[in-house]
């Protein structure tokens, strides 16, 4: 018989013990693993999805005349004077009319009796991919604005707007959460743990006395603390991958949600949830050990 | 096996339990500690097997500095040492089986050799149906003998064992010492503290007897 054999044999008889407690501790930290990585989960595909707007995001700065040549070298100068730009499209007016037309398709007979330059030119920035963030955005519009002879500045400022105050709160959720995950699974296992110890002060006295070495004695408890973690946190992102599946199954298909694409966790976050789950439950079960074992 | 060297050991209210107490007990050796009711017999076993501090003089046990010993060194020689309490230290919400086990598991001896010898020490102290009963449950004699039971079953080098037949009639306690008599042929060293003059009265063992914390005789007993 070795050392694991009989450390796994005393957890054992611990968790047959105080099983209430041990499940209600398990409970509570499948729980905060649940809530924790369902905003962690909403947050990273808001990332994604703000990534593939962003991808996306072109401002058109509507200008009051038709630029020549030279006004049109002036102004692309004067753009990437304030940032380096992906690209820069000039749209001449008679190049609306034609857009536009387009776009109609088979109703573009309405337009028939229109003169071809009844829509203003533009210019078309498409921006570097490292210009994220609404302030950059909107400082860059702003500076549009301002170039000579610009009428209007386009970007779907509510859009933008509204996405960037919901990933702000939604990092406040995580925030939270990730706080709640830490207290509720340090302070729960150290609690369980500590009543363990509280109700088992004599065994843990004699075996002092018969000669069980300190790791003999610390280890169990050591062990259940992991082994909370680790369960807790399986069950609690098993529990998330259901909610997952049922979602997107129900509410797939065209619409709001297309855009988000939801995905799931990739493997390396899966293994650090659980991996910081543990740890927190063995810092737990580790700070009872510390205070309550006095060996 | 235990050298003492001028050890004393004093209570906090000034209560000398036991004073400039000098003692060697070779290895192998059957030794009888007897004295009145608070002489300190059960002070000095405990300073033994270091579960007190002496507060004065030296203690050797084995070779060791026994108050000097710590963590694991401290846990292998205390495996080495089997210790009968007059208070049993049993767990009395686990079974007679458990509480003889515990001295065993925590040298990490096999479960089979585990069973083994609990059966086989529980035959000798006559307690076999008792195997799975809760020693809270027990009788004061049949916990008494369980607590014995736990001292001897890791074959230690060294047995120390107090008040075994308090609470025993004549044919258990004569079971008792053969038992203990048994463990002694198999070359453990055995300090027994006691007040029963039937155990310690027969065979030629060396006995000290306390009288306030001071050693106040040293003889042998008469071969019967
Ligand atoms: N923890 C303690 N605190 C204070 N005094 C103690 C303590 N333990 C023992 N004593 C005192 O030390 C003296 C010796 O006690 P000890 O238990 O060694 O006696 P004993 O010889 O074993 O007696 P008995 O035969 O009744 O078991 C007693 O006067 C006792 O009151
Ligand atoms: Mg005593």
């Amino acid at each position: 018989m070795n050392f694991w054999f009989a450390v796994f044999r005393q957890a054992g008889r611990n968790l047959r013990q105080t099983w209430t407690s041990q499940f209600m501790t398990f409970l509570t930290v499948s729980l905060s693993v649940l809530i924790f990585a369902f905003f962690y989960l909403i947050y990273t595909n808001m990332l994604g999805a703000g990534d593939r707007l962003s991808d996306d995001l072109r401002l058109i700065v509507y200008l009051e005349e038709e630029p020549g040549p030279q006004m049109q070298e002036q102004l692309r100068r004067k753009i990437q004077n304030f940032d380096d730009v992906e690209e820069i499209h000039f749209i001449s007016r008679e190049e609306a009319y034609q857009r536009f037309a387009r776009q109609l398709g088979e109703n573009s007979d309405v337009l028939k009796d229109m003169p071809k330059n009844f829509l203003p030119a533009s210019i078309e920035v498409i921006p570097l991919k490292s210009l994220r963030g609404y302030n950059q955005i909107k400082l860059f519009s702003e500076y549009l604005a301002n170039l000579p002879g610009t009428e209007k500045v386009q970007y779907g400022q509510e859009w933008v707007e509204r996405f960037y105050y919901f990933t702000r709160l939604l990092t406040i959720v995580v925030f939270l959460s990730g706080t709640l995950l830490i207290l509720t699974a340090t302070f729960m296992v150290a609690y369980t743990i500590r009543l363990t110890i509280m109700g088992r002060q004599d065994e843990l006295e004699l075996l002092k006395l018969v000669g069980a070495t300190n790791s003999y004695i610390r280890t169990p408890f050591l062990i259940e603390g992991i082994l909370q973690g680790f369960m807790g946190s399986i069950i609690g992102l098993t529990a998330l991958y259901g909610l997952f599946q049922w979602i997107s199954s129900h509410f797939a298909g065209p619409g709001l949600l297309s855009l988000f694409q939801f995905s799931f966790f990739p493997p390396i976050v899966i293994f650090l949830i659980i991996l910081s789950s543990i740890c927190l439950c063995s810092i737990g079960s580790y700070t009872s050990i510390r205070k309550f074992l006095r060996i | 096996m235990i050298e003492m060297i001028k050890v004393s050991r004093t209570y906090d209210p000034n209560i000398t339990a036991l004073s400039d107490i000098s003692l060697s007990i070779a290895t192998g050796e059957m030794f009888f500690l007897i004295g009145r009711s608070g002489a300190g017999k059960t002070t000095l076993l405990k300073l033994i097997c270091n579960m007190e501090t002496p507060s004065n003089g030296l203690i050797e046990v084995a070779g060791y500095n026994i108050n000097k010993l710590k963590g694991k060194d401290l846990a292998h020689l205390r495996q080495k040492i089997g210790v009968a309490y007059q208070d049993f230290k049993l767990l009395s919400n686990r079974t007679v089986a458990e509480n003889i086990a515990i001295a065993m598991e925590v040298s990490y001896k096999k479960p089979r050799a585990i069973r083994h010898r609990v059966r086989d020490l529980l035959e000798q102290l006559q307690l076999v149906d008792k195997h799975d009963t809760l020693t809270g449950e027990l009788s004061r004699g049949e916990q008494q003998r369980v607590a014995l039971a736990r001292s001897v079953a890791n074959s230690p080098r060294l047995i120390l064992v107090d008040e075994p037949t308090g609470n025993l009639d004549a044919s258990t306690t004569k079971r008792v010492m053969e038992l203990l008599t048994r463990c002694n042929k198999a070359g453990a060293t055995i300090v027994i503290a006691t007040h029963d003059d039937s155990i310690y009265q027969q065979g030629n063992h060396r006995i000290m007897e306390l009288r306030d914390g001071n050693i106040h005789s040293l003889t042998r007993g008469q071969l019967s």
